[in-house]
């Protein structure tokens, strides 16, 4: 028994010598992300805000998203009450994401990269790698809990007990260990790293979508759910610990599950031989546009999926608007204009936040060509039939397309779960996609920018993003903070009329589209002229 | 007959740093041409800029007769490129990417496709994250080998293949020369450019310093021999075209000018001849004297 485990803890120190760097940056981000944003919840809750928020998350839309509260009355609805509602389970998740990725990343794909053989040479117990990164992995946990445990029992806040906050530190701790079991398990399984990531990344998707099922239908249900034992502790209001053991157990069962099964296998193999890919290529790859919708499939499913998703939660908001707006000074201030009504308001302001979501998807898929071409993925493809316009406008069109897409799906969840939960809607949903559509122009716009410093300053692209950013910071506190007219007129999205306020304007509207795509035009020139830039 | 692919002087700068500054040379139909030298010598800068991937700064440069950089759509048409350091995506099998590649180069040939994997020995239903170098390159090769082209340029085609992988590709180029195509085959390793080409080019610090067929090159180098003789063979040591001679027992080692060649076996009959090899400088000779001086 000894011998398998021979010099675990030489390698846990390595371990810990080597990830400091990422230890540091996954405890201090995760920590403070988790605990960091009580004060704008608490600002959130002044006045009525609670119980607007309480009302506007007892929507079924919004429990399949966040998942339910165990508070039956919106008056016992604490801040504390609010925070572990609304953040416990992405927190949570965020913290099992991390873990998955650390756990394989020293496991299988070390193995993968031909690093364990070389460990193994050595007098190590074959087993001490796994216990090795384990007990790495439940240390950061715990630092984590201890840090957002911490911050919380510091505000000092009403709501914010002590207890709960251990709790709500915990909780999250045993998402992370809970993560890493399961990508310890995966790990021995699956053929190849990139596998076990992506099964395990799965699972915990597939077991987030069920529990939003069973959270509607029997919250009961949801507690068979590995999930269900942090995200159901219920911190500052049940303050329920028996969810904390059974993650631990559970968690204990898969670490002996993934031991047995690595006693068991060949090193660099799993148990599920590697699945065969295609011996020929299908056709609808045989393109640049099909190569280019294949390389960015991920990106856009995920994108288009989260767009979507957005809009329903946004939209969910709208069955209890009038409450949960006018009950907060900050909220009226940054979604309210004086004579109309809060939901058409609250749309304006809503969709500039989607349009600037959207926007990062084109960007992103004109920037995916400079880093295929510097990552050398295209060079045989530059001695081929293939023209530099094609590979240009192939990515531009895509990004064009893709943005198109993303309002429509955006504007017409929004609009679609909007007025599936008001009871007489003041707008349908042309009205919506009408507040979307407007806002296409910024979208072409910053994707004409990134176009335009692909072809001239290729290795820039990333400043597009601070563009984007700032302006997206700038509009969506315009109401806010008090800034100067020439300081909005910086950002796209204020050259537009606010729609439904202000009136659609189509010469805007025209001129706009027609810079960017004369920026895109612009771009071609630069790209069909400039070297291409291949770092061997 | 008229050079298919001809450059003369041509110049490249990145920022401050000279890549290029005088290439020259030419590669005739059916002839397969070596280019040779080290790392950084501006090998992989030249072919891009055949391939309308980089312009050049200064010089000419001509592939049947049209510019690499204006008319390249017509150009790639007739040539197949494999570049130096193949990258393939990892979400893709490498039958996929062959396939791939074969379509978007146009007229391939997927028998031939079929037989190269099958010679080459390549899994092509594995994705292509888990390839070696050598599988890649052997991707690389595969897609372009199945087309049919005028002109094919290679960079450093045989790094990370095994012996006998490099030995099938060997014999797949001398397919191609027997086809009467072109070849540009760049390379640091210089034994397979000693067997495939018809002349050789070599370039150092972005200039040409050599350019002939192996037989001209030879004749700036020294053969090597080997001599074993029944009299004193140290007598050879003073006579015209013999240099560095060493002896050990009854045998000498000594380097020989071509030009005095015969003097020299006249002498070594007389001593009485028992062994005599003598070696050709290898391109390594060559390769060696260029860096030195």
């Amino acid at each position: 028994m000894k011998e398998k485990f021979a010099h675990w803890d030489m390698l846990f120190v390595q371990y810990l010598k080597r990830d400091w760097k990422k230890i540091a940056i996954w405890v201090l981000g995760l920590g403070l992300f988790s605990a960091g944003l009580v004060p704008a919840f608490v600002e959130i809750g002044k006045g009525d805000g609670t119980i607007a928020m309480y009302e506007t998350l007892q929507n079924p839309a919004m429990i399949s998203i966040v998942g339910p509260t165990p508070v039956e009355t919106a008056s016992e609805y604490t801040i504390g009450a609010m925070y572990a509602h609304e953040m416990l389970l992405f927190c949570g998740l965020f913290a099992m994401t991390i873990s998955i990725l650390h756990v394989i990343g020293h496991t299988r794909k070390e193995e993968d990269l031909g690093l364990t053989e070389l460990i193994r040479s050595f007098q190590v117990g074959r087993q001490a790698n796994s216990l090795a990164v384990m007990v790495e992995t439940v240390f950061i946990n715990i630092l984590l809990a201890m840090l957002i445990s911490g911050v919380m029992i510091n505000y000092r806040i009403d709501g914010i007990t002590v207890g709960g906050s251990v709790l709500f530190g915990t909780s999250i701790a045993m998402a992370g260990i809970v993560g890493a079991g399961i990508a310890l398990v995966m790990a021995q399984i699956m053929p190849i790293s990139s596998s076990a990531i992506g099964s395990s990344l799965g699972i915990m998707g597939f077991l987030y979508i069920i529990r939003g099922v069973t959270d509607i239908s029997n919250v009961k249900l949801s507690m068979i759910n590995p999930l269900g034992w942090f995200y159901l502790t219920y911190p500052f209001v049940e303050n329920r610990w028996l969810p904390v053991i059974l993650a631990s157990l559970f968690s204990i069962i898969m670490i002996i599950i993934a031991f047995a099964l690595e006693e068991g296998r060949d090193m660099g193999a799993g148990y599920i031989p590697q699945r065969e890919g295609r011996a020929n290529a299908k056709k609808s790859l045989l393109s640049v546009y099909g190569l280019f919708i294949h390389l960015n499939k991920g990106v856009i499913i995920s994108w288009l999926i989260t767009f979507f998703v957005l809009g329903i939660a946004y939209g969910a908001i709208y069955g209890d608007m009038q409450g949960f707006l006018e009950s907060n000074e900050l909220m009226k201030r940054m979604f309210a204009y004086a004579g109309f009504s809060i939901e058409e308001s609250f749309s304006s302001t809503v969709m500039v936040v989607m349009a600037g979501l959207v926007t990062i998807l084109p960007i992103v898929i004109v920037n995916k060509l400079f880093s295929e071409e510097k990552n050398l993925y295209l060079s045989q493809i530059y001695g081929t039939k293939v023209r530099r316009r094609q590979l240009y406008w192939t990515s531009v069109s895509l990004a064009i397309i893709t943005s198109i897409i993303g309002v429509f799906l955006a504007a017409g969840s929004l609009g679609g779960t909007a007025i599936s939960v008001m009871e007489n809607s003041p707008m349908n949903i042309m009205d919506f996609l009408l507040i979307g559509f407007n806002l296409l122009p910024t979208i072409l716009f910053f994707t004409g920018l990134a176009a335009l410093i692909l072809g001239w300053w290729p290795s820039l692209g990333k400043i597009v993003y601070v563009y984007l950013g700032y302006s997206f910071f700038l509009s969506y506190f315009e109401g806010i903070l008090d800034l100067p007219e020439w300081l909005i007129k910086t950002t796209p999205q204020s050259w537009l009329p606010k729609i439904p306020m202000e009136d659609f304007n189509a010469l805007i509207f025209i001129i706009i589209t027609a810079i960017s795509i004369g920026l895109m035009i612009f771009g071609y020139i630069g790209y069909k002229r400039r070297d291409m830039i291949e770092r061997a | 007959m008229t050079a298919i692919l001809k450059v003369e002087g041509l110049k490249k700068q990145f920022g401050k740093v000279q890549a290029l500054r005088d290439v020259t040379f030419n590669v005739k139909p059916g002839e397969i041409v070596g280019f040779i030298g080290p790392n950084g010598a501006g090998k992989s800068t030249t072919i891009r800029i055949l391939l309308g991937i980089i312009k050049r700064d200064g010089g000419r440069a001509e592939i049947f007769g049209k510019d690499p950089w204006k008319d390249s759509f017509e150009i790639h048409k007739r040539i197949s490129y494999v570049p130096g350091d193949v990258s393939l995506w990892g979400s893709l099998t490498g039958g996929e990417i062959i396939d791939l590649f074969m379509k978007l180069h146009g007229s391939g040939d997927k028998e031939k496709r079929d037989y190269l994997i099958e010679r080459f020995e390549l899994d092509p239903r594995k994705n292509a994250k888990g390839y070696s170098k050598g599988n890649r390159q052997k991707v690389g090769l595969i897609a372009a080998l199945s087309v049919d082209s005028d002109l094919y340029i290679f960079d450093e085609p045989t790094s990370g293949l095994d012996p006998l992988m490099e030995q099938v590709f060997q014999e797949e180029v001398e397919k191609i020369k027997d086809a009467n195509k072109s070849m540009l085959l760049s390379s640091h390793i210089l034994s397979e450019v000693e067997r495939l080409a018809d002349k050789v080019v070599i370039i150092r610090q972005g200039e040409i310093v050599e350019t002939g067929t192996l037989d001209e090159l030879r004749h700036l180098t020294r053969s090597t021999v080997i001599l074993e003789t029944k009299d004193d063979v140290s007598k050879m040591a003073n006579i015209n075209g013999v240099h560095d001679f060493v002896q050990k027992d009854n045998q000498g080692i000594f380097f020989a000018d071509h030009e005095y060649l015969n003097d020299i076996l006249v002498k070594a009959t007389k001593l009485g001849t028992k062994k005599l090899e003598i070696t050709p400088p290898t391109l390594e000779d060559l390769f060696m004297r260029h860096y030195e001086g």
